[in-house]
């Protein structure tokens, strides 16, 4: 299943794929392959890279690599999985009604939602936008509660 | 019927008494000439009830006889290969086999002939046989088998007949209008059966030596379709080089049955299908594909029949190089189509929408078109302050609506230019009004601020807008748009 996509672990194939990818939406998963939700995300990627070819490529990075910590620490990566967005080496936003537009996190309800997520990022970044606005209802956005540890 | 006969019997002795003079002069060696003459000529004279002999002569040829002799020799020497360094048209073997492919057409018309004469004896006895059995030799059997017997019970015709054929002919012999025939008439008939099998196993014994030589006369047609189809290609056709000449959708339809027999579905016959359909490689064809089959077959075979016509490679490697061809190509139409991958969705925005256009676009952009009051209120007139709903230049003004100096008085909402259909409505509820389309409310006068009245030519369409110039409150067309109780 996500034997179709691309895993990167080294900083410099994150580079490469970031530098190379044109008029496409790259979109990059942070996670790991033991985590639940981390692997339902990932089959949802898989099953639509191929109907999405045309505009968009996905790559799985390996969270827990040396090399990738930088953007970890970049991306302010906490939540396993997190989704990030490209758009010819521009980082994409989405405000989706959470308190952070940087990065998507969790998995989608459906396959549909995440071609439909991809397909706005699309055409704002079309248009020359570096925010979009999400089109999914609020009740197809995964949330998640704020605990503060140790604070 | 009779007075029929008697007619072409007299236009015929007037013929034979010239031809007879000529027929004792000749040779014996001529005998075969003159013997197909005789043919011709015993054809029309097969009218000629009373007897055989006139009628079915080839039986007695100098010439059928040779070969059915050479024949017999041929098949009890066995397969005698020879030297192919020979000329084929000197090879003794390859002149005994044209000339057993003319004898078996010879052989057939005989036994139509023969089985014209049957037909005709027998008719006196049970006229509807003909009618359901068609096969010349099948017939002759049934015949044979039947004899003079009234009951059909007592006569079994398993075997001759497929059982249904059977039934079929049991149940019409109960109620036929036939009567027992004479003595005579009865040997005759018999007589002329035996003659018609006799000929039939002649034929097939020329068909098998045929075959058995036709891997050397044709070997890349053999190598196609079999050795036994091919001699009956060759038998039919008359020939290997009158083969070779026949287009490949004769060559598909030789040895085709025409006649379905009486009760059997025409939905099951196999289309325009002849000898071919005998082939091992027809056979081993699934039913859908048989039609392509059988085309692909006629025409790589008649190709191979041209290469053996003029002797372009006796070893036969055409052939089977064709054969090959063929078993491919039947190969590849069987397999399934490529499995379907999953299209890639298009790239969002890359595709123009398609705009439609058309008569019923074009109505519904009507009800969201500018009016012409609408473009009268927008326009203003040089010079002219344009009035105003709240008077003094406050409120919407009006523009060229109802301006002084026009004419009108009050500006109509046009007609659409597609609301033909209501116009043709009003114009049938017309039947009272005579000639024009007026309302009783139209005037030719309009009485204005600054002129007085004025005339206007209630038919002239004014300078502002093109036909915006008709009352709608008068309006000949239009209808009530609202109609309130109070």
């Amino acid at each position: 299943m996500s034997f179709l996509l691309r895993t990167l672990t080294r900083k410099r194939e994150v580079d490469d794929i970031i530098r190379d990818t044109l008029d496409q939406v790259l979109v990059l998963r942070f996670g790991r392959e033991s985590d639940p939700v981390c692997l339902h995300l990932d089959d949802i990627l898989s099953k639509s890279s191929r109907e999405l070819s045309k505009f968009a490529t996905i790559a799985l990075v390996e969270v827990d690599a040396e090399e990738i910590q930088v953007y970890v620490r970049y991306f302010d990566i906490t939540m396993i999985p997190s989704t990030v967005f490209f758009f010819n080496a521009q980082h994409m936003k989405m405000d989706s009604g959470t308190a952070d537009h940087t990065k998507w996190l969790g998995s989608f309800h459906t396959k549909q939602d995440f071609i439909d997520v991809v397909e706005a990022i699309f055409r704002g970044a079309m248009k020359g936008k570096l925010i979009v606005n999400c089109p999914l209802p609020p009740q197809k956005i995964p949330r998640f509660q704020l605990l503060f540890k140790d604070v | 019927m009779a007075s029929l006969a008697d007619s072409f019997l007299a236009d015929l002795d007037e013929l034979s008494d010239n031809e007879e003079p000529i027929l004792d002069n000749e040779d014996i060696d001529a005998e075969n000439m003159e013997e197909d003459g005789d043919g011709d000529m015993a054809d029309l004279e097969a009218l000629n009830y009373d007897d055989l002999d006139s009628v079915s002569k080839l039986q007695k040829t100098q010439r059928y006889n040779d070969i059915m002799q050479k024949v017999e020799d041929a098949l009890q020497k066995g397969t005698d290969i020879s030297s192919q360094g020979m000329v084929l048209e000197d090879d003794p073997e390859y002149q005994l086999i044209v000339d057993c492919n003319a004898l078996s057409v010879d052989i057939e018309n005989e036994i139509v002939i023969i089985h014209n004469f049957i037909r005709d004896n027998y008719r006196l006895k049970f006229p509807e046989l003909e009618s359901l059995v068609h096969h010349p030799i099948d017939y002759a059997r049934v015949v044979k088998k039947i004899g003079n017997e009234m009951d059909l019970t007592l006569v079994d015709l398993e075997g001759l007949l497929p059982s249904a054929i059977i039934m079929v002919v049991s149940v019409t012999a109960s109620t036929t209008s036939g009567k027992p025939l004479p003595e005579e008439n009865l040997k005759k008939t018999i007589d002329a059966c035996d003659r018609a099998l006799a000929l039939d196993v002649a034929k097939k014994k020329v068909l098998d030596f045929v075959e058995s030589r036709m891997g050397y006369i044709a070997p890349n047609l053999s190598a196609i379709v079999g050795s036994a189809v091919a001699a009956k290609l060759m038998g039919t056709a008359g020939g290997l080089s009158a083969l070779a000449k026949m287009p490949a959708c004769n060559v598909q339809l030789l040895g085709a049955k025409k006649k379905n027999l009486a009760g059997f579905s025409t939905a099951t016959s196999q289309f325009r299908v002849g000898y071919l359909d005998q082939t091992e490689l027809f056979q081993s064809t699934p039913p859908s594909l048989r039609d392509r089959a059988c085309r692909l077959l006629a025409a790589k075979s008649t190709l191979a029949a041209r290469v053996d016509s003029t002797r372009g490679d006796p070893t036969g490697k055409t052939g089977r190089d064709l054969r090959e061809e063929i078993r491919k190509k039947i190969e590849k139409w069987q397999e399934p189509p490529p499995a379907k991958q999953p299209k890639p969705l298009p790239v969002p925005d890359s595709e123009p929408k398609k705009k439609r256009g058309g008569r019923r676009l074009r109505k519904m952009k009507e009800r969201y078109a500018v009016t012409d009051m609408r473009k009268l209120a927008n326009r203003m007139q040089f010079g002219v302050p344009e009035e105003s709903s709240l008077g003094d230049g406050l409120g919407e003004g009006y523009g060229m609506l109802g301006q002084a100096g026009s004419g009108k008085l009050r500006v109509s909402v046009a007609q659409s230019k597609l609301a033909t259909k209501a116009a043709k409505r009003f114009k049938d509820k017309h039947y009272g009004s005579s000639g024009g389309a007026t309302s009783g409310l139209t005037s030719s006068l309009a009485f204005t601020p600054v002129q007085g009245i004025e005339l206007s030519n209630p038919q002239a369409h004014g300078n502002l807008l093109g036909s915006g110039t008709q009352s709608t409150y008068f309006s000949e067309i239009g209808t009530f748009s609202k109609i309130k109780r109070t």
